[in-house]
């Protein structure tokens, strides 16, 4: 059984159809890219998979490991192992970034019958995960990604997706602003974590983050559809063609 | 003191009732300042809409129940203290049952020379003269007609006086609670507080009711700063659910004076705050703040009137409130700049998160100035809890009435921060989360 199945998925943003019938397979153990233009829906997507409000599915279906996602809400989707890495980071004044992932952490733990961990085991966990990918816990005594540059943000992210360790990560365009450094982070945030009980969808626009993340599969999304698939090479391809061809294919 | 229409204005018969017997009856001024609430509310009467600061806050409530002066001497079983760390807190305490001194459970040992805590009742009846200069004095009865009922009925409260030069070295706890007996009661306690030049000290109020049993709690504070004298106040609303709370604080400070308060309110069905300040020295500095959480169909009010009336002077308030349900938040706060008050700095900011769609609120702030040389400020927002904040939260495995405690504690958070007594500081977040698990939950959110 496939970790993720995406079976001829529709949705609409306030009517207006985004996703007009994504199919996708994920088998646990394999990392794909979905590559393509802006405004072809690769966070609609992401936001379908993460259960986010105001995404209406209007048809067909995704399985997670064999069970019905889009019934599940989102907090559940997560602890059952979903982790989206957003785009957009939101920021969140007054709510302390340590407490924030101490929350969350704690909230997988239960639901996977684990014991919590108290404040001071949990600072030793993620001091190590964050030492691991070479990041600086620090911004963890601070606001939930309030007033943090791009490059934290992203940081942040694969700090929160290092300490929930999801089986399926999804990725939104987590390289995009980056330098190499930081890129790199990410890289190894994502390395860290593949494994043959996991699974990841990285979305990008660039596939210079491919050079540090093979992927098992590429697929090019336009005007909300997989409309090609290939392996490696077609990110290559991508990026020496550009995305034109797909603007023009799927008018 | 009969109105047009020939009824007695609600209330008022009980306290021409006990006048002739009333601690202090024979004290010229006293009796006189009592004829003159008395007078002043039987002209007005109960404020409804025709006044202009109540046409958020609705008292036809008052007239669903025949509230009976709590006599305050029946022997009940007092509660303990909701607030463990103040409770711990070394502090002069002082406290009332059912609105009368409870001098068994005071602990007013070792007063520092110049420091004076009772129990009105006692001060009336050994030395009145003490008070005459200062009770009743700035208070504008007129303003509000509820203080009026008060002082008429004036009889028991607390009197802190601080002697110039003197701080204090505990802060003072005043403690009422309620346990109302089969009918609803009334109480009327009156407070004073006045501060010598250079007096420091600080006030903790808890205002705790016991059982669900209507009572109407009409207290009025008059706080009186001399020149740099400060004050921290701190008080806890948690009157009991079917309590209606009216508290009237009329403030005065000298020149350079500095008054903090602070107040959060969760308790009773219906809840007014009213603080009118007057800035009549240079260089006094007002802030005052509040939290209010409201659910159910309460009418959580805060009403404030800030007069600049010295130049340099500095005001500000934050407050914040939380409605859920039926809830119902009331914000009128006016700044007021005399002629002549340059270089006052006032400030102020609302800012209501609405759980609900039936949740409301209704905000007035008001400026009114008449010097050229001021900065002033104010700002109201309302809103609800930012869906992005929420579906991050949730994207991260938590779960949805959690989700929601976390950003509402992130709201009033800020507004804790700032308390530097850390024992209050502690127990105002520990009632923040008490409130937030019971009333913040999934069932809640359907
Ligand atoms: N909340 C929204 N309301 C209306 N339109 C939206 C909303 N979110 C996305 N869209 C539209 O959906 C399309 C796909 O957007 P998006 O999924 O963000 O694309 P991508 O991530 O591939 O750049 C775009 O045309 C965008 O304008
Ligand atoms: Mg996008």
């Amino acid at each position: 059984m496939a970790l993720l199945e995406i079976r001829n998925l529709h949705a609409t943003v306030d009517n207006k159809p985004i996703l007009n019938g994504v199919d996708l397979i994920l088998d646990a153990g394999e990392v794909h890219a979905i590559m393509g233009p802006n405004g072809s829906g690769k966070s609609t997507l992401s936001y379908v998979l993460a259960g986010r409000d105001g995404y209406d599915v209007t048809d067909g279906e995704v399985l997670y490991d064999g069970r019905d996602l889009l019934a599940m809400e989102a907090d559940e989707r997560a602890r059952e192992g979903v982790f989206l890495a957003f785009q957009y980071p939101v920021e969140i004044p007054g709510v302390a970034g340590l407490t924030f992932l101490k929350t969350a952490a704690n909230a997988l733990r239960r639901h996977r019958g684990e014991g919590e961990l108290d404040a001071m085991d949990f600072l030793k966990f993620v001091r190590d995960k964050a030492d691991s990918l070479d990041i600086n816990a620090d911004m963890l005594k601070r606001a939930v990604n309030e007033g943090f540059s791009g490059g934290e943000k992203k940081r942040m992210e694969i700090l929160q997706m290092a300490v929930l360790e999801p089986r399926l990560a999804i990725l939104d365009e987590t390289d995009s602003g980056l330098d190499i450094d930081a890129l790199k982070v990410v890289a190894d945030g994502v390395n860290a974590l593949r494994g043959p009980e996991r699974g990841m969808l990285l979305i990008t626009h660039y596939q210079r983050m491919l050079d540090y993340i093979v992927p098992d599969r590429v697929h090019v999304l336009a005007h909300g559809r997989i409309v090609k698939s290939g392996d490696k090479s077609l990110a290559l391809e991508l990026e020496a063609k550009g995305y034109g061809e797909y603007l023009d294919a799927a008018e | 003191m009969p109105d047009g229409s020939g009824h007695m204005q609600p209330f008022l018969d009980q306290a021409l009732a006990g006048a002739a017997d009333v601690p202090g009856a024979k004290v010229k001024w006293l009796s006189d300042l009592r004829g003159r609430g008395a007078a002043i509310y039987g002209d007005r009467g109960l404020p409804g809409r025709r006044d202009e600061y109540w046409r958020y806050t609705n008292l036809n409530e008052l007239g669903k129940n025949d509230y009976q002066l709590a006599n305050g001497t029946a022997a009940v079983d007092v509660p303990p203290l909701p607030h463990r760390a103040v409770a711990e807190l070394a502090s002069y305490r002082i406290v009332f049952v059912n609105g009368r001194l409870r001098s068994d459970l005071c602990v007013l040992d070792d007063m520092p020379d110049g420091v004076l805590i009772a129990g009105l009742g006692d001060m009336i009846a050994a030395a009145p003269d003490r008070l005459q200069p200062v009770l009743g004095q700035n208070l504008d009865l007129h303003a509000m007609p509820l203080a009026a009922l008060n002082t008429a009925f004036m009889r028991d409260g607390m009197v802190l006086f601080v002697d110039s030069g003197v701080s204090l070295d505990k802060p003072v706890h005043l403690v009422s609670i309620v346990v109302p007996g089969d009918t609803p009661m009334m109480l009327q306690p009156r407070h004073l507080v006045v501060l010598g030049d250079g007096a420091k000290a600080t006030l903790i109020e808890s205002h705790i009711g016991g059982s669900d049993v209507a009572y109407f709690n009409n207290l009025v504070s008059e706080l009186s700063l001399g020149e740099r004298a400060e004050l921290n106040h701190y008080t806890f609303q948690e009157e009991g659910p079917a309590a209606v709370h009216i508290s009237a604080t009329a403030l005065n400070l000298a020149a350079a004076a500095s008054y903090g308060g602070f107040i959060l309110q969760t308790g009773s069905s219906i809840s007014r705050c009213e603080t009118r300040a007057i800035l009549s020295g240079p260089g006094a500095d007002c802030r005052l703040d509040g939290i209010y959480l409201g659910t159910g169909s309460q009418v959580l009010d805060n009403t404030i009137y800030i007069e600049h009336v010295a130049t340099g002077c500095r005001s500000r308030q934050v407050y914040k409130g939380v409605l859920d349900d039926k809830a119902r938040g009331v914000f009128q706060g006016k700044i007021h700049v005399r002629p002549g008050a340059q270089q006052t700095d006032g400030y102020q900011l609302s800012r209501a998160l609405l759980l609900s769609p039936r949740a409301e609120i209704d905000t007035r702030p008001e400026l009114e100035i008449y010097a050229d040389d001021v900065k002033c400020s104010h700002g109201a927002t309302v809103g609800e809890l930012d869906a992005e904040a929420m579906f991050y939260l949730m994207s991260r495995g938590i779960a949805a009435d959690a989700a929601r405690r976390i950003l509402i504690e992130a709201f009033v958070g800020e507004a804790l921060s700032e308390i530097r007594l850390s024992q209050v500081a502690e127990d105002f977040s520990a009632h923040v989360r008490n409130w937030l698990n019971t009333n913040i939950t999934l069932a809640a959110a359907e």
